[in-house]
Order: structure tokens, then sequence, then C-alpha cells
């Protein structure tokens, strides 16, 4: 035979080989048996002794062609692709078993994942549109470790020469009005060095980045990059973009070029529209709210540099700048993170990340843990089934690793269904909290990035192995001790083993774990809608917001406050507006800045929030005096007047009148004297909170006026909100066409906005308490399950002596339901224990809540019945006569 | 059912490589006079040994396509000489080397242990 047909038979034989060559195998020992029987015949044998004597000296048929086979293949694979297919075969057996495990793992890994997914993109995930290799974030470290991103700019500068390790970048951001031939509008600017865009490696779809002679050339011919949806939206993506003019604060501006469309800045709160070129001469235009140019900083390493070598250049750099100007705050260190887009600086996510991911971590093990434990409950109460066909399988000479490595294949397909489904869930998940995220931060920053991605699939695979361990762990060990004798002996049914403590417990725990968790998701529910439905002490519908920036406009702060009161006048003055007011900044509620204030100098404080207002501020909202009057334009009083509500006069002077009298109001430091010229009605200006009192001090926003900026008009109106809107900017055109128009929305929307995270909170809070109670059922469902199997022949004999199958089924409830109640004692325990703590935060309802507590405890003795009840009937439908036959 | 002292005593695991190597040898020792079936090849063994060396002719096979694996027999399916397709094995070149070198590692190995036992 030629070495080409040998080298075709063994392709051949590679691959056709289950097919072909067991045919090929089949004939050969058919042609063998022939022989020797033909052989036996002619010794005399009669032909069926022959044939048998044939057999008999062939010895096993299946052996010789199995090792035969194993000659061929890789035997470990083969077995390895049968395990498989066992594995699958044994699962859609039992479809509801399996099915529930596949739920159960998908459920706990899907969660897991989700959360991973959005931690992930939070913490660790780049911005949008920028190429994250090699970028690392500066931070300034405070010897009582306060963090800060900004440093001033001659240390940049200083930094930006000196490096080598790095290539450094710098960037402050800014509220600005944007001014074009359509309008001018509110914008978010990037304060940039010219080697920023270069530096995060972001795409250009149009023009180019900043030269660094731009950055030299400061206000005359101040250049402009904008961002893709400012192209769009403004200039409606004309093809001619680079060369448009456009006014910034008022100074005028030439569009270079257009970034990519994801990227909106190095930082999730830069959220810039447009970007110009950081300079070192201070632009007060610009930068109204800062007295000198600073800047925050990050770096891309040059090629083979770790992060520690730039980390000691730059701590080198540094202490040489500090020896070298004695002015720079000595006490400050510098360090290099691994850059992210919330990387840096003293934001909780920055500095607290890790530990986040630590915690988060322990948690997902403990679920994954409990989940486990009741996937591999119900895995046993079926092995317990299989007993006696493992035993079979062992005493026919499969060994016990192969009998385990089928267990485990069985779990490994288990636990790959379980990832796929928890890989698809994550992504639809983590998608719909982007959608409940964005009306919160609503133009605050940007929306991250949080769909899963190839680390976060890596992640649900290895939760998935996890389980598959955890879950065949229990299963194989039996596997392992079990003795054969005894099953091989009796029937199915003899056999008892010893009931679980540790699964009980274990049930009991998350029974527990599920009381406290929906008793915290009832009262936090229960909490904030009446704290939607209480009342906040004036009518908060027709009250329309308007933010205007009027940093174009104005050049002081007088010129700011005159431009403001013509703007309300304006306002007040249209047809259908009731009255108009307005505040200074952007107008969220929720920002509650504690603010003391005292009767004298020695007197405990009073914890107040503090507003400044316009006048007509309480009669735009409607909440009438009770005593004195509103502020007046033209005051002739030396002190500062203060409107107080009606408890902080309570609490100040009690039983007094407080008109007229004088308290010192601010932080001791700074504490001023003020006094009081009017007492208003109790209300929650701020929307409801869950102080049953609300306690505030206003003051006049004219008596300090701030520099040009924000304002957040209060207009209450008669008509619809739609009509009103476009009367509103008409008006602020006509008093100025560069103020610009920040946001209009309705108070009720804004109280909504601020209250979203909580809701938020909520709403996850109760998804975990279903999820957790749903576990907690399936895992008491296996444990009675199992007990059911184990005790089966106890039933059957219980029958025969003529049990009813009602008594049966309360017997085995009654029995599981010593559990639930030992949970729901527990759990009510952790749940006041908890609740005290958390009432501080609840409003309108105890923490021991009796309609809570109530619903509570009906919806997991409903869940606890049903887990118990199913298969308490499967052990009551027992028939006596199969259990009692294989005696 | 006689199990042969000489074979694997399990299934697949191979007990030891003197063991296996020794059915091989004989097999290759057997296929020296020609090309013969599996059948064939085990009427020869028994009859040449004397009827001493009752192979179990179901572990022939694994046997031979381990050989046939290594390259040391060819095998080619023929008519046999009552007309039937069999399946026949021939002796390769380097069947024949090796058969060479095991036999000279068995006398080896019987003299040593000739020597162990001494004369009776």
């Amino acid at each position: 035979m030629s070495s080409w047909r040998r080298l075709r038979m063994r392709i051949q034989r590679a691959l056709y080989l289950p097919a072909g060559a067991d045919r090929e195998m089949d004939d050969e020992i058919r042609f063998h048996l022939a022989e020797e029987t033909r052989l036996q015949s002619e010794r005399g044998l009669s032909a069926a002794e022959a044939a048998t004597a044939a057999r008999r000296a062939f010895g096993s048929i299946a052996l010789a062609k199995e090792n035969t086979r194993a000659v061929w293949v890789s035997t470990t694979l083969e077995q390895l692709v049968q395990d498989l297919r066992i594995g699958c075969r044994i699962l859609t057996k039992a479809p509801a078993v399996s099915a529930t495990a596949v739920i159960l793992i998908a459920l706990v890994i899907g969660g897991n994942t989700t959360v991973f997914s959005i931690a992930h993109g939070i913490i660790s995930k780049p911005a949008p549109g920028v190429h994250a290799t090699g970028l690392t974030t500066l931070s300034w470290v405070a010897d009582d470790g306060d963090i800060e991103t900004h440093a001033e700019h001659r240390v940049f500068a200083h930094f930006q020469e000196q490096s080598t390790a790095l290539q450094i970048a710098a960037a402050d951001f800014q509220r600005v009005t944007l001014t074009h031939d359509n309008g001018s509008y509110a914008a978010r600017i990037g304060i940039v060095s010219p080697n920023y865009f270069e530096t995060l490696d972001v795409r250009f779809v149009k023009g180019r980045s900043f030269t660094p002679d731009e950055a030299e050339r400061g206000t005359s011919g101040l250049v402009v990059v904008i961002g893709h949806h400012v192209w769009q939206n403004s200039f409606a993506g004309i093809h001619n973009i680079v060369g448009q003019a456009v006014a910034v604060n008022g100074q005028l501006a030439t569009v270079v070029g257009v970034v990519d469309r994801e990227f909106r800045g190095a930082w999730l709160a830069e959220m810039a529209d447009l970007w110009v070129p950081l300079v070192g001469e201070f632009r007060p235009w610009l930068q109204p709210n800062r007295s000198g140019v600073a800047a925050a900083m990050f770096g891309r390493r040059a090629p083979g540099v770790s992060l520690s070598s730039a980390q000691s250049e730059l701590t080198t750099i540094w202490a040489q700048l500090q020896r070298a100007h004695p002015e720079l705050d000595q006490k400050v260190r510098v360090r290099l993170v691994p850059y992210s887009a919330t990387a840096g600086g003293n934001s909780i996510i920055s500095t607290q990340g890790n530990r986040m991911l630590a915690i988060f971590s322990v948690v997902t093990v403990l679920t994954i843990a409990i989940v486990c434990a009741n996937v591999a409950n119900l895995l046993i109460a079926r092995a317990v089934v299989r007993q006696r066909e493992m035993a079979l399988r062992q005493s026919l000479g499969a060994s016990r690793a192969r009998i385990v490595r089928a267990l485990l294949a069985e779990g490994l397909v288990l636990s790959v269904v379980a990832w796929i489904v928890a890989c698809l869930f994550a992504w639809i998940v983590s998608r719909t909290v982007v959608r409940l995220l964005v009306p919160a931060a609503q133009s605050e920053m940007v929306t991250p990035d949080l769909t899963p991605d190839w680390t976060v699939v890596g992640y649900a695979l290895v939760l998935a192995l996890l389980c598959t361990i955890a879950v065949t762990l229990g299963p194989a060990l039996r596997t392992w001790r079990q003795q054969l004798l005894p099953f091989l002996k009796v029937g199915e049914q003899s056999v008892v083993q010893a009931r679980s403590t540790l699964s009980r417990g274990l049930v009991v725990l998350q029974l527990a774990f599920s009381v406290l968790l929906l008793t915290t998701a009832g009262l936090a529910q229960r909490s904030l809608s009446l704290q939607d439905s209480a009342d906040v002490g004036f009518n908060t519908r027709d009250l329309l917001l308007a933010t205007v920036n009027t940093s174009a406009s104005a050049d002081d702060a007088k010129g700011n406050r005159a431009l403001v009161e013509a703007l309300r006048e304006r306002l007040a003055r249209l047809p259908g507006v009731g009255g108009a007011s307005y505040i200074p900044g952007v107008g969220r509620l929720s920002n509650r800045a504690l603010f003391p204030v005292r009767r004298d100098r020695a007197a405990e404080p009073v914890i107040t929030v503090d507003r400044h207002v316009a006048s007509d501020y309480f009669s735009t909202l409607g909440v009438p005096f009770i005593a004195g009057h509103d502020f007046r334009p033209h005051d002739t009083r030396t002190r500062r007047g203060v409107i107080v509500t009606r408890q902080v006069a309570e609490d100040l002077w009690p039983g007094e009148a407080a008109i007229g009298k004088v308290l010192i109001a601010g932080p001791d430091a700074r504490a001023v004297e003020a006094e009081v010229v009017g007492v208003v009605r109790d209300a929650f200006f701020a929307g409801r909170s869950n102080d049953t009192r609300p306690r505030y001090v206003f003051f006049a926003s004219a008596e300090r006026p701030g520099p040009p900026g924000e304002t957040t008009f209060y207009i209450r109106h008669s008509g619809s909100q739609g009509a009103l809107g476009p009367a509103v900017a008409k008006a602020f055109r006509e008093v100025d066409a560069r103020v610009a128009i920040a946001s209009l929305r309705s108070l009720e929307s804004q109280i909504a906005v601020d209250a979203a995270p909580l809701w938020m909170l909520a709403t996850l809070l109760t998804l975990f308490a279903g999820g957790s109670l749903l576990i907690a059922a399936i895992g008491q469902y296996a444990v009675v399950a199992f007990d059911g199997r184990r005790r089966i022949r106890e039933f059957g004999v219980r029958i025969a002596l003529g049990a009813s199958s009602r008594q049966l089924v309360s017997s085995v409830i009654s029995e599981s339901f010593r559990l639930t109640a030992l949970g729901l004692v527990i759990g009510f325990a952790l749940s006041v224990a908890v609740g005290t703590v958390l009432a501080r935060v609840l409003y309108g309802v105890t923490p021991t809540d009796p309609a809570t507590f109530a619903s509570v405890f009906v919806l997991l003795a409903g869940a606890s019945l049903l887990a118990s009840y199913l298969p308490a009937r499967r052990a009551a439908s027992t028939d006596p006569m199969v259990v009692l036959r294989t005696e | 059912m006689v199990v042969d002292c000489l074979l694997p005593m399990a299934r697949t695991r191979p007990k030891s490589d003197l063991l296996q190597g020794t059915l091989d040898l004989l097999i290759l020792r057997t296929l020296q006079w020609g090309p013969q079936h599996g059948h064939g090849i085990g009427v020869a063994l028994r009859s040449s040994s004397e009827e001493v060396l009752n192979v179990d002719h179901g572990s022939l096979y694994p046997a031979l396509h381990r050989l046939e694996r290594q390259g040391w027999v060819d095998a080619e399916w023929k008519l046999s000489d009552n007309n039937q397709r069999a399946k026949y094995y021939r002796i390769t070149a380097a069947g024949r080397r090796q058969l060479a070198l095991e036999r000279t590692r068995w006398s080896r190995l019987s003299a040593a242990i000739a020597k162990v036992l001494g004369p009776a």
C-alpha cells in the first residue's frame, strides 16, 4: 500500500470514524467469528455450539470495539462530547427541574452581571469617543486626604515642559452663552490645552484641532471646536461649517473643527458642547466665577513607560517646582491614577469606587453561593432518584471520575444555557437602566456607556463556571462517597439519608433575608408615594420654571441685576401670567445645604435651609405671609432683611412676635445679623422632603447680586404651559436677544426629576426583594421536594395504613411551615432593627408600619405555601404498591 | 473464558508496556510468515505456542489497530481462501525493524529472568 493511500485512509479514519470505521470494524469481527465458527464445526461441533464457542473465544465484542476505537480517537475528547450529550439528555428528561435551575442561575448571574456592567461602565470605562490606552489622570492629594482635580495653569505649563514620560493635556469647563445666526443658547464649554484632542485620540469629522499658537493668541482671533450635535442642531449640518462665526459670552470666535459624534469631553461631568483653547492669562468674561486660570490634567504615557515610573518622574518635577515657588501649596502631593471617565478628584465614585466594587463582589459571591446551594439542592433531589442508576453504572465498571465528569458536564450545560440567558438579560436591563438614568441626570453629565462589553461577558462567564462547580459539587461528593452495595441490594426507595441541616438553615436564611428586603422595599415605596401625594404648602401646578444664562448680555453684577429685573417685569406683564419671580442659579430643588440660625450668639442653632429670592417670590408661589411683608426694592434699613417660615420663628422666639427681631445667620465664622421682615406659612419650597417640619430662611437676592450667569424664573400662569413657552422665549428675546434659555419646564417635572433617583432606588429595591423572594421560594421547594423523595417509603407505608392524601399534604406543609415561621420571625426582627436606622429617611410611615408588615407576611406565607404544596401533593400521590413492592 | 496472563487485564488502560509489547511482538512475529487476517493470527499464535498462549481473540484487534497506527503493519481488504472479504495485515519495513528490536530486548529479559530464578 502506498504511503499516499495510507495517509488518505488515516484522514478518512479521523473524519469518518464514528460511522465508516465502525462499519469496517464490524465487518472485521464478523469475519473473525465466521472463521472461528467454521473451524469449530470442522472439529465436530454442531452449528449452534460452534457459534457459541466462537463467541466465547472472542470475549466481549463491545469491549474489543471500544478498545479498538480508542486506538484511533483521542478518547478524552470523545468522552467529553459524550458527556455533554448525556448532560443535555438528562436535562431535557426533567425539563421542569432544568428550567428552574437555568432560571435561577440566569437570574443570579444576570443580576450580578448587570450591576457589574453598570459599575464597570461608571467606574472604569473611558468617556465615549476617547481611546484610553496609556491614559492617566493627575490628582492633587492634600495632607487631610482631600483630593483636587484642578491646579494652576503655571503648574500645568511647567509639567508639560518638563515631563518626558507623559504627554500632558489640561481642561477646565464652564457654562456659557453661545450665540450664532439662529439665536443665543446656554452651552457648556471645555477650555482645553491645544493638545487635548490629540492626547485623548479624538476623531474629527470636520476641520482640525487647535494649533499651539492659537493658545497664545488670547481673545483676538478666538477659535472654537464644536461638538457634532451642535453642528447638526444649530447649523443644520452645513457643509462649510469650518470658518463660520459664533460668539461665546459675546466674544466673536471662528469654528475650526467638529469632533466625532460620541465625544462630549474626557470626563462624564464635562458634557461640553464646544471647546476653546486654554491660555495662561485670565479671561473674566469666560470664567466669571473664578479668580485665575486652573485646570484638570491628564496625560498619555509614552510607549514603554509604566504608571509607576511616570509617577516618580512627576513627583520629582513637582518637588522641584515647590522648592522654586514657596507660595505654592507645600502640603499637596501629585498622584497618577489610571484614566476613566470618572477618575480623579474626590467624587464618591473615584475615591470609593474600588471599595464599592469590593463590597459588591462579596455580595456577588454570597448571592451566588445561596442560589447555587438552591440549585444543588434541586439536583441532589434528583440525584437521589438516580442513586441506584449511579451505583449500577459504577458496578458495571464506570470509574467514579467518569461519573463525576458526567455530572460536571450536566452542570456545565446548565451554566452555559444560563450564561447566554444572563448575558441577554444584562444587555437589556443595563440599557433600560440608562433610560431610567437619563431623566435624572438630565444635562448634568454625559450618559455613561453601560451596555456590557467583552469584559462584562467574560465576567458573566467566570460566574457561570463558578456556578457549574458549585452546583455540581454536592451531587458529585454524594456520588463519590456512595456505597454501592446497599443500592444494588435493595430497591430505589429504601436507602434513607440524613436530612440536610445546612440546606434547611440556608432556606431559613433566605426567607429571613427576603422578609427584610420586602419590608424595606415596602416602607420605601409607601414613604415615597405618601411624600408625592403630600401637600407641599402651595400649588405646584401651573408654575413654569425658565432658566436663562445672561453671561453674554451683562458685564458685571450690577448690570446683571438690572437685566434680570427687566426680564422679570417683562414676564409679569405677559397675558395669562399671574406673577413672576426668580432665584439665582439653575433651580435644582434638591440642593439643601444646611444653614444654622441663632437667636443670639450663645444660643443653640436652629438648622434651616437658606434661599436667595427676588421680590414677589412668595406671591408667585402662593405662600401667604402670616406676619410682616415681602422684601421691598428700596428698603432703607441698614441690616440685611430676612424672611423666615413659621416653624423657624416658633423655634427661635416661642410665643413671641418675630417681626423686627434680629437673628444670627450662618456658620460661626461667617455669621451675620439679619432683621426679620416677614414670616410665611410653612411650605416645602424644595419639594417634598422627609422633614415633617420644613425650616427655611430667605434673603433678598437683590442685596447680594451675583455675577452674570444662570437665573431661574418662576412664572405662575393660568393658561396652558404649551402656549406660554414660546411667549416667554419671545419676551426674553425682546428684552435682550443675547439672553440664552437653558431650560423651560414645569415645577412638577422639576420635582419629578429631583425625586427620580429616590424612585429608582425604591424600584431597584423592590426588584431585588422580588428576586430574593423567588429565590427563597424555589429554595424551599427544593428542600421539601428532596425531603419528599427521601421519605417516599414512609409515605407509601402511611398510605397503605390508611392515611388520606389530605393528611399527608398537611403534614408535609406544616413541617415546611416551621421553616417559614422561623424565617418570618428572624426577618421581622431584622426589619425592625434596620427600620430604626431607616426611620430618619422615612416620610409618613413608622418603621414598623403594620400595613407593610402584614402584606409582607401574606406575600411570603403565600409563596412559601405554594413552594411546599407542589412537592407535598406529589408525595401524597405516592402509589404504595410501587413503593412497597421493591421490598 | 480464558484470560491470558499476557494480556492487559482491564479494559482501556494499558497495564504495562512489557505485557502490551509482548502481544505486539508475537503478532509481528506471526506476520513475518506472510499477510494474515486477525483470525488467522489468533489461530497461528495458538498452534505455534502449542496451545499454551490462548489469546482472547477480542484483544487482538486493539493490538492490530495500534500496530497499524504506528505504521508497523499495513492493512488491506482482500478475499479470503473461502472467498469472503477479510482484512489482511502485512508487516512493513518499520515493523521488521521493530520486531528485531523487540526480539533482542525479549531475549535479554528472559535470559535475565532465567538467571535470577537459577537452576531449579
